[in-house]
């Protein structure tokens, strides 16, 4: 069957109601943030990835690329955000093929909303869509249900709540480009330290009218320490028990041996990481 | 007449495994659907895939396309009357008629239906995710026997 696939549905419905329990609802988190400024947008977000209590990724990236001056923050299901933005990014290029046009962030606000509403709210995908075009600067931001909100400041995710409020007591009309920025970050690093499903590091990405600059890890106030002690063992500390050498005569009984020169074909064995 | 643009939330409660339809089921339980000749899902009587689950969206999904496309020639009709929903269907028609090719080939790509159904600058995930990637293409001659209607002789 092509597009989702249902056929399990069914089964599991048969299974609860034998007394096997559903799955858990997921509780996703994230802080990403959109903000305008004169002349532009800038989007942020933090760069952690849970899966339930545990950090599954530390240094994620949350923010996708839709066209050259539309970007788009993500939150709710990682995979979700990330096929989504993938999906109607291809969408968009497609129709600015076909319009001959640069696309607009509207256009990609509506695919966006109407692509996620035709799938009632199955696909988590909660996004902050940021963008320049011929009309102007656009900032919006896409429920999963396919809702929209077009505002100066935009934040989404567990931790909108603590980064809207650094929106809400610092914004100002007509900021210049690194007040926004420096708003953004500070919005992000509010939920970086006040959610628990957000933190690590600060992603910027800045679109003016020239370009889109990305800024991956713009703030990391999140370093890890140096170990005081290292675990490493000197060699031999191991004893050797006992030992057993096995001639190449011996071996080409059971197996074929061949002889490897030094230069050429080299075998590349994969070297293991040691954690230091 | 009805000027929907979502389906309605009516779907299906119950579902079936074994096909009521004319095709012909696998050869050692003829009232089975077969699932190693064709599709995983079985096809109903009107030739779309019969829902596999009782999954609301399913049954959403599956009407989508053509509550849009209804909705469409309605609005069509109302304004041009019902000569301009016609003529698209009988171009559509005409297109999908001419746009065959064997599954062995690759299958046809669809490009004339796809242009006049306003759809030939946006992909889906049904383009992405075709759900045919462990099968193996039919062969032609089950393909010409079904495209023929030999199993009902």
């Amino acid at each position: 069957m092509p597009g989702f696939d249902f056929s399990n549905y069914n089964r599991n419905a048969a299974l609860h109601a034998q007394g096997v329990p559903l799955p858990k609802a997921t509780s996703t988190g994230t802080t990403i943030v959109g903000c305008m400024f004169d002349g532009g947008v800038v989007i942020a977000a933090d760069t952690r990835a849970t899966s339930g209590p545990i950090v599954a990724d530390k240094n994620c990236e949350k923010l996708h690329y839709i066209a050259p001056q539309i970007w788009c923050a993500g939150a709710g299901t990682a995979a979700d955000t990330e096929f989504t933005t993938a999906i109607i990014s291809s969408n968009l290029e497609l129709h600015a093929l076909s319009t001959g046009r640069k696309p607009r962030v509207v256009t990609c606000m509506t695919m966006l909303k109407q692509h996620l509403f035709r799938y009632q709210g199955h696909i988590g995908a909660y996004l902050v869509v940021a963008g320049v075009d011929p009309t102007g600067v656009g900032l919006y931001t896409v429920h999963a249900h396919g809702s929209t909100d077009k505002l100066p400041y935009v934040t989404m995710g567990s931790g909108s709540l603590a980064a809207m409020a650094i929106f809400e007591t610092q914004w100002k009309q007509k900021m210049t480009r690194e007040e926004a920025i420096k708003l953004a970050s500070d919005a992000i690093q509010a939920g970086i330290f006040n959610d628990l499903g957000s933190g690590s590091n600060v992603d910027v990405c800045v679109i003016t009218e020239e370009k889109a600059s990305l800024m991956r890890n713009y703030i990391r106030p999140n370093q890890r320490e140096v170990k005081q002690k290292d675990y490493k063992f000197k060699r031999g500390t191991t004893a050797v028990l006992n030992e057993k050498v096995i001639t190449r005569e011996e071996i080409s009984k059971y197996v074929t041996v061949h002889e490897l020169s030094s230069d050429d074909d080299v075998v590349v064995v994969e070297k293991m990481d040691i954690d230091a | 007449m009805s000027l929907r643009f979502v389906p309605s939330s009516a779907h299906s409660t119950t579902t079936t495994n074994t096909s009521s339809t004319t095709t012909k089921g696998a050869p050692s339980a003829p009232g089975l659907h077969d699932t190693l000749r064709s599709s995983l899902t079985s096809t109903s009587s009107n030739g779309t895939p019969a829902p596999v689950s009782t999954h609301p969206l399913e049954s959403r999904l599956a009407q989508w396309q053509a509550t849009q496309e209804s909705l469409k020639m309605n609005m069509l009709r109302r304004n041009f009357g019902i000569a301009e929903p016609v003529r698209r269907g009988m171009e559509a028609k005409i297109c999908k008629e001419g746009e065959w090719r064997p599954a062995c080939l690759g299958g046809s790509a669809n490009v004339g239906g796809e242009v006049l159904a306003g759809r030939d600058t946006e992909i889906s995930w049904e383009d992405v995710y075709r759900g045919d990637e462990s099968r193996e293409a039919t062969d032609f001659h089950t393909e010409m026997e079904g495209k023929v209607g030999m199993e009902r002789w």
